[in-house]
């Protein structure tokens, strides 16, 4: 039997011994709504701009990687170096399955998931095994490793210039429509995986997650399963993060281990993490806005960009308060809440 | 309840535990004691499942306990506090003490609203409802040593593990915190291996005593007879003080 209780606050739905709960009280989201109305209203401004939709688009990309990126490093203790193994992993799979087997977008989502939460499952006892710098080195090590795969076998993945000729996952009359459609995607597929990562940090899940995060023997002693969390905690954003690589592979139309496997390209990511706030999730957007704001703005120097981009990426990390981010400057007048915050009042 | 059978501990040559066996019945205090070194928290440490016994074996409640990780351990109900306070520094008190009430058994259905609300109710026992809000790095050294006690309260446990709840706390502090560990039993009604340096503390709380010295157990009994062990006095203060007594 359900029932529905409302209260001030919030809506509570039991069923069996089942609780629910969603928050109603506008202070509790009039914010996130803005942010969403505000990246939503964008493509209006922008439209007749194909060059800044695409970077928009990169945008929503980078935050949607960097997202579980953050749910990772905290739900199992690890700086994972390497979240760009799951990209090539998810790219390559879904343009492997689509350019040789002719499946479509919907079970090439499948496989991609199927492969990369496998392959995830197969890599995730290193989170046992290795601390600190040494994970840190091991998941640094794959995505390189897998690039030279990539080179290796130049005839499955056509190495430096990658597979191209994927199906799309629509195609619109209107090339600009293609680029808004693409955009409003990219950002529904963040703005999911944002509200999924923050549901899971909120939840009681959540609470072990930051136990584990503190000191993972401490939460052991206190019944914490440490190590069925840190599968989960490595398994899951994996997936979230191959899912991303698929969706690049059908909406560019090209996948090229080249672009997303190297070093730099797991720099950018580490440094939105820094900027955005390494302790807030929707510290991500942010962070990946301006980072692509300011590698777009930098193309117009010419070949000098390359040697202006890391530097100013360097000026943020010094000027920016360390650890807190961009996030942390709006959250300047609280101290770190760690999620969930939890107030319980004496009657 | 707890059987410790001949279990042995070693990090390279070096024995931590050596051969230990004693066991503890329900609702006892057992003091655990030795000079530094010799092997006490390791002791712990095998029992709780920090660490995987060399040899012998753990038996608690009828289950063999040894080797199993810490959680399963904290499950079946043995829950310690540290030596050295080990507090979640950037969580609230109360969000620390909801860990252990979400984790400590198995309660798949519980709200984290309803953590938070038992949580409490540790706090308050312990007397740190008005800090619930505080984070953890921010607490005096009682505090965080009644903080570990609420934690540990809080994951209901049979057999409680206390490592030098003592250490760093003032003679009222220390006396409060005594109050507090006697007002927690009488309550929950957990058995008690505690290990501790202020011999005037342990030897009026424990019904029994077992002394290790260089990982081995050289004597077990009541604390009257403990005390005028020469073997004892000899371990803590030397044997020229032993033979000039």
């Amino acid at each position: 039997m359900v029932t529905l209780e409302f209260r001030r606050d919030r809506v509570l739905l039991r069923w069996k011994d089942q609780k629910y709960e969603w928050v109603i009280e506008p202070r509790y989201w009039r914010n996130p709504a803005i942010g969403v109305g505000l990246l939503a209203s964008l493509p209006l401004f922008v439209s007749a701009y194909p060059n800044i939709l695409t970077m928009i688009t990169t945008a929503n990309l980078y935050a949607a990687i960097t997202i579980p990126l953050g749910l990772q490093i905290t739900g199992t203790a690890r700086v994972n170096f390497g979240p760009q193994l799951y990209l090539g992993i998810g790219g390559y799979t879904a343009a492997l399955m689509n350019l040789h087997l002719g499946t479509g977008p919907a079970v090439t989502l499948l496989g991609t998931i199927l492969v990369c939460g496998g392959i995830a499952l197969l890599l995730s006892p290193t989170t046992w095994i290795a601390k600190g710098l040494y994970f840190s080195l091991i998941s640094l090590i794959l995505p390189l490793t897998f690039l030279d795969i990539t080179f290796i076998y130049g005839d499955i993945f056509r190495g430096e210039v990658g597979l191209v000729g994927m199906s799309p996952l629509f195609s619109l009359p209107k090339v600009n429509w293609n680029y808004i459609a693409y955009f409003y995607l990219s950002l529904g597929l963040m703005l999911f995986y944002l509200l999924v990562c923050d549901k899971i940090g909120r939840s009681r899940f959540g609470v072990s997650m930051a136990a584990i995060n503190e000191n993972e023997d401490v939460a052991r002693m206190m019944g914490v399963p440490v190590d069925q969390y840190k599968v989960f905690f490595y398994v899951f954003p994996s997936i979230l993060t191959g899912i991303v690589g698929w969706f690049i592979v059908h909406t560019f139309r090209t996948f090229a281990g080249v672009t997303y496997l190297p070093l730099d390209f797991m720099t950018k990511i580490l440094i939105i993490v820094i900027v955005g706030g390494r302790a807030f999730l929707y510290g991500a957007i942010p962070g990946a806005y301006l980072i692509s704001a300011v590698e777009d703005s930098l193309r117009m120097f010419g070949p000098i960009n390359y040697v202006l981009f890391p530097l100013t990426l360097i000026a943020l990390i010094v000027i920016l308060p360390r650890g807190e981010g961009l996030w942390g400057l709006y959250h300047k007048r609280h101290h770190r809440d760690y999620y969930p915050v939890l107030h319980v009042r004496r009657d | 309840m707890l059987r410790v059978n001949l279990v042995s501990k070693h990090f390279g040559g070096l024995y931590a535990v050596n051969q230990v066996s004693f066991s503890v019945n329900e609702g006892e205090v057992i003091g655990l004691i030795g000079p530094n070194g010799a092997g006490k928290t390791t002791l712990l440490n095998l029992i709780c499942g920090v660490y995987k016994a060399d040899g012998g074996s753990i038996e608690f409640l009828g289950t063999d306990i040894t080797g199993l990780p810490s959680n399963r351990v904290c499950r079946l109900g043995i829950s310690r506090t540290y030596q050295i306070p080990q507090p979640f520094s950037a969580m609230t008190a109360l969000t620390g003490v909801a860990v252990s009430v979400i984790n400590g058994k198995r309660r798949p259905n519980m709200s984290l609203s309803d953590a938070a609300l038992e949580a409490s109710y540790y706090l308050e026992f312990v007397g740190l409802f008005a800090k619930r809000d505080t984070l953890a790095r921010d607490l005096t050294l009682y505090e965080l040593r009644m903080l570990e006690l609420a934690r540990a309260l809080a994951t209901t446990p049979k057999l409680l593990l206390i490592d030098e709840v003592m250490a760093g706390l003032n003679p009222a502090e220390a006396s409060r915190a005594l109050e507090m560990i006697w007002s927690a039993q009488e309550q929950f009604g957990f058995t008690i291996l505690w290990i501790e340096h202020v011999m005037k503390i342990i030897m009026s709380a424990a019904q029994r005593i077992v002394v290790l010295q260089y990982g081995r157990k050289i004597a077990e009994g009541p604390p009257g007879e403990i005390s005028s062990d020469p073997k004892i006095i000899e371990a803590y203060l030397g044997s020229r003080y032993a033979q000039g007594r």
